[in-house]
């Protein structure tokens, strides 16, 4: 009798919490916070300018470095959208240029211009597996993993280094390099704050986290991002600066003619 | 006296003493069950020696690890869909496997190819992205493979027949549990194909498991025979048993404080008891046959016991004192297992020595009465008439002249065979010829480009330094040069990556595979692999991420250290024809460098360990006689036992290799004893016998030539069951035993009489000497 009044009272109290919690009756939607989240993450604006500074450090703390611009401007929002990176440094390869034409749907096409050959090729990689310019992001890293490729459950709501979030589980539909994803939606801003990737085994394999948010034009940015390998103790950061956003990119300077000359309104030496 | 010391509380309170024997071999045998066994061959250098340093290293620097080496081969060709369907399951399963590397591993499925993209460009990717469907795609993945000067030769043979997956581990004791699985896999599903494991992991792992075996095995084995023999020459089991329990209480406190002090048990420590038995049994010998020929005429086991310690004390202090120095001086060479050997089995012979002189006593002392009375031999007359073992003395003394010559031509003979010694080891080799490990290693090694490793890296102090192209090309000439060694079956380095980057991204147009000649090709071709998709972890195998050091991997298909010192003195060739640019340092590692490295060291190490105790126990025989030229003459058994036995090592053609080196000290401390026992005693019996040497000689035949005709046969014949033991090493000392006991024993009993013969009887009584 006294017992199954407790439990009663308990129930009571947990559903009063999550009612008040998500601020409706229902769980929230796991795939809609997902779809939100990829869209602030990785098609703010309808273009956009920054400069990245990334550091790739190794597990002995020796830290390798990639200055580029990126320039990037979308198709269609969630959908098509184009990429374009001159390089800084390392010294030994400025002026080298790239540009992806990303398609979720199908394979992205990828050219670099080689300055020492004085050519543009084609490059092209497995999105999921390759590392971008040797670090610890994939290209699909970079570019973000499109919400539709995994199924999305909600699992819980938890404090994230005081930011309320959405802890949201997602599985690939296709076999694919992870098993498992735990991501930490920010409520306030509807940013990835953190993601973690585990393997069929469930290890850990590597690791998401968004250090530093900054309103730029109005939009909210995850200026300081950092993805790290544990089990190869490898680190990258990569720190955007100088962002721009709805500058008016001509599509045109996503073409092979612009990976030879630089349009120079965007990128200064 | 010191001996009649020794003997007072074995003869007063032999209870008391055989109690406390029983509590101390009690508490060292409580430490075996901490046992450690170590088969790192790295260890044979100390973990602080700058060889082994370097390596760690290089390992370090560049991410390697020892590999597991899976290969397949078949008579046709390995490139199938139905091998490579098996090759992808067991390549899957290493996935489910804690402590493979599974990133590193070195697979079709696993490995970067860089391929021509259609369009132009380059692409890099999987080798083997899927298992093909016709033996014609299986076919292009063999032809990718020999495209590919990093995987040519490394993952198949060129003929397509042969095929290897490296598995590289974290640590050596996964690889029990891969091959198991690896098996379980095969067994499940294979056709005609065959399957081999081979690399240093299993090698350990095998080596290892064996080692338990044998020291389950041979110790034993060796002890029963030698129990059985006694038994043969001294036909009374409780009285036999006293030497064979001093056996076992010798190797158990050997054995037990080199666990308790935390001690790592090796391949030459896991022969310790081997070694101790014998020794052990050896004065046991003399005593006993002392007691039995002098029991009657004494009468009471008191004064047998004191006559016997009397007689025996000085040359069985010197022949365990000579023993010891030949096995303390292997502390003098700088390989740790060799050291901890040589001081455990010095300790264990001071052990027996002492408790030959306290325990068998003690034991004498608790027999019933009767025991050692119907042990003992009947005979009243003290030599009167000359035993049958006199016969030896007689053709020794007939032939005295052409004996000695004989021997001395032999020694000349036998001293060219020394210098014809070929030094050589390799670990693989320590197994017999037809055990699966040699078999898979022989395969292995026909198909493709080697399975010993070695690393060479070049390296430079500033950062991007092998950026600049006059590095580079130092590095391809030195490679190129490294193929023509005749050992070398492939080297790579990140030479290869920039060939064949610029040959297929200039659409593999003539002459473009070569090396780019300006700073920014070497960045931008680098940059672009990793652009390309190229795993940046598999280009830090070749070039650190500083770019300031390169690795070139060397394979070799012979691991004898022959073998790989042609390849290192190549390279030292090279870069005297070539100098070194400004800056850059050249640094060795991999197991085959660090075990020529060792086995140098082993070398000279040895050659001193014996020389200096070789001048020890010389210095030591001539205090012992007071005589200059007794001393010399002591020497002459051993001298002609390790002339003979390693001219016969030189002549043989056989590899002189670690446990041949380090049995020169058992051969030292062996070969003297005889030599001891002979001169000691006839020097007591010819002042007792009025120095009449004929008649010295006669008693001489009789018992004491007896004793060590007894230990001639139980020491040689004791180690017949290590003729057949799995791993050489124990083959070995088994060969070793057999033949210091025939050499030294048949120089000692020819020509000692021979020589002696020649002597003043001045020199022989030792006059100076007061009368005992």
């Amino acid at each position: 009798m006294k017992r199954s009044f407790v439990l009663f009272l308990m129930m009571i109290v947990v559903s009063g919490v999550g009612v008040a919690g998500i601020a409706g009756a229902q769980t929230p939607d796991a795939t809609e916070l997902m779809k939100t989240a990829h869209l602030n993450m990785y098609y703010p604006g309808d273009d956009g300018v920054a400069k990245v500074d990334m550091r790739i450090t190794d597990k002995r703390g020796k830290t390798r470095t990639r200055k580029f611009v990126i320039l990037r401007k979308d198709w269609e929002e969630g959908g098509e959208q184009r990429y374009y990176v001159y390089f800084f440094e390392p010294n030994d390869v400025r002026r080298t240029t790239f540009m992806a034409w990303k398609n979720p749907d199908a394979d992205d096409s990828r050219w670099i211009y080689i300055p020492a050959l004085d050519l543009v090729k084609p490059i092209s990689a497995n999105d999921k597996k390759s590392s971008f310019v040797g670090s610890d992001f994939s290209y699909e890293d970079v570019s973000g993993r499109p919400w539709t490729d995994d199924v999305h459950t909600f699992l819980k709501e938890e404090e994230l280094d005081g930011h309320p979030t959405y802890v949201i589980e997602s599985k690939p539909k296709k076999k694919d390099y992870f098993a498992r994803k735990l991501t930490w939606i920010d409520k306030d801003s509807s940013l990835i704050l953190r993601e973690e990737y585990y393997d069929s085994k469930d290890r850990l394999q590597k690791v998401f986290e968004t250090l530093e948010i900054k309103v730029i034009d109005g939009i909210t940015t995850a200026v300081k991002r950092r993805m790290s390998t544990p089990k190869k103790k490898n680190v990258t950061e990569l720190s955007f600066g100088d962002i721009s956003y709805n500058v008016g990119i001509d599509a045109k300077v996503f073409s092979e003619r612009f990976l030879k000359s630089p349009p120079r309104e965007y990128i200064q030496e | 006296m010191i001996a009649k010391l020794l003997l007072r509380p074995s003869i007063h309170h032999p209870r008391m003493v055989l109690g406390l024997i029983l509590v101390l071999t009690i508490a060292a045998g409580l430490q075996f069950p901490k046992i450690k066994i170590d088969t790192d061959p790295e260890n044979m250098l100390p973990a602080d020696e700058e060889v082994r340093l370097v390596h760690s290293a290089i390992k370090e620097e560049f991410g390697l690890h020892d590999f597991l080496v899976v290969g397949i081969v078949d008579d046709q060709t390995v490139f199938t869909p139905e091998i490579l369907e098996r090759v992808q399951r067991i390549t899957d399963a290493l996935y489910d496997i804690d402590g493979v590397i599974v990133d590193d591993i070195l697979a079709p499925s696993e490995v970067d190819d860089i391929q021509p993209q259609e369009g132009g460009g380059i692409r890099v990717q999987t080798l083997m992205e899927s298992v093909p469907e016709t033996d014609a795609e299986a076919q292009v993945v063999l032809a990718q493979i020999k495209s590919n000067p990093i995987l040519k030769g490394k993952l198949a043979s060129e003929d397509g027949k042969a095929l290897a997956i490296f598995i590289p581990l974290e640590s050596k004791d996964v690889a029990m549990e891969v091959g198991r699985k690896i098996q379980e896999l095969i067994d499940a599903d294979h056709g005609d194909e065959q399957y081999f494991l081979a690399g240093q992991p299993v090698a350990q792992d095998t080596f290892g498991a064996a080692m338990f075996s044998q020291m389950a095995y041979s110790a034993p084995a060796a002890f029963v025979l030698i129990f059985l023999l006694m038994l043969y020459f001294f036909r009374k089991p409780m009285v036999v048993l006293a030497p064979m329990l001093l056996a076992i209480v010798t190797v158990v406190w050997t054995m037990g404080l080199l666990i308790g002090m935390g001690y790592t048990v090796h391949i030459m420590s896991s022969m310790i008891p081997i070694f101790l038995i014998p020794i052990a049994v050896l004065n046991s010998i003399h005593i006993l046959s002392s007691i039995h020929a002098h029991y009657h005429r004494k009468g009471s086991v008191e004064d047998t016991l004191e006559h016997t310690v009397n007689d025996l004390f000085l040359p069985m202090a010197f022949t365990s004192l000579t023993t010891i120095v030949g096995f303390a001086s292997l502390v003098a060479t700088p390989i740790p297992p060799v050291q901890v050997f040589g001081a455990f089995v010095a300790l264990g012979v001071f052990f027996a020595w002492i408790l030959s002189m306290v325990f068998i006593p003690a034991y004498a002392m608790v027999l019933p009465q009767g025991m050692l009375a119907s042990f003992a031999q009947r005979r009243d007359d003290h030599a009167a008439a000359p035993g049958r073992l006199f016969a030896i003395y007689r053709f020794s003394r007939r032939f005295r002249v052409a004996l000695l010559v004989g021997l001395g031509l032999l020694m000349v003979v036998a001293g060219y065979g020394v210098s014809q010694i070929v030094v050589n080891d390799n670990p693989v080799n320590w197994f017999k010829p037809g055990s699966p490990l040699r078999v898979a290693d022989r395969v292995m090694n026909e198909h493709i480009a080697g399975t010993y490793l070695a690393y060479l890296s070049l390296s430079g102090d500033e950062d991007q330094a092998f950026l600049d192209p006059e590095w580079m090309r130092w590095a391809d000439e030195l490679q190129t040069s490294l193929f023509e060694e005749p050992n070398v079956g492939g080297v790579s380095s990140v030479v290869d990556v920039l060939k064949k980057v610029q040959y297929e991204l200039l659409d593999r147009a003539p002459g473009s595979n070569q090396l780019a000649g300006s700073r920014e090709k070497i960045a931008q071709y680098l940059f672009l692999y990793e652009m390309s998709g190229g795993s940046p972890d598999d280009l830090f195998k070749f070039i650190t991420p500083g770019q300031n050091s390169i690795n070139l991997w060397i394979q070799m298909h012979q691991g004898d250290n022959q073998r790989v010192s042609e390849v290192i003195q190549g390279v030292e060739e090279f870069v005297r024809d070539h100098p070194m640019p400004e800056g850059m340092n050249l640094r060795w590692g991999g197991l085959s460098y660090i075990n020529v490295e060792w086995q140098n060291l082993m070398v000279s190490g040895m050659g001193k360990a014996l020389a200096g105790s070789y001048v020890v126990v010389l210095l030591m025989m001539i205090a012992l006689f007071r005589s200059f030229r007794l001393g010399v003459l002591a020497m002459v058994p051993l001298t002609a036992t390790i002339l003979l036995i390693y001219g016969y090592v030189g002549f043989s053609g056989r590899n002189y290799d670690m446990p041949i080196a380090v049995l020169s000290s058992l051969s030292l401390g062996l070969s003297i004893d005889f030599a001891i026992h002979f001169l000691q005693r006839t020097r007591d019996i010819f002042r007792r016998e009025d120095e009449d040497f004929e008649r010295a000689m006669i008693v001489f035949f009789d018992e004491p030539a007896n004793a060590l005709l007894r230990n001639i046969v139980v020491i040689a014949l004791g180690f017949l069951p290590m003729f057949f033991a799995t791993l050489v090493p124990y083959v070995t000392v088994g060969m070793f035993f057999f033949a210091i006991m025939l050499v030294s024993g048949s120089a000692t009993f020819l020509t000692m009489p021979a020589a002696l013969s020649f002597f003043p009887a001045r020199t022989i009584s030792g006059r100076a000497r007061s009368e005992s």
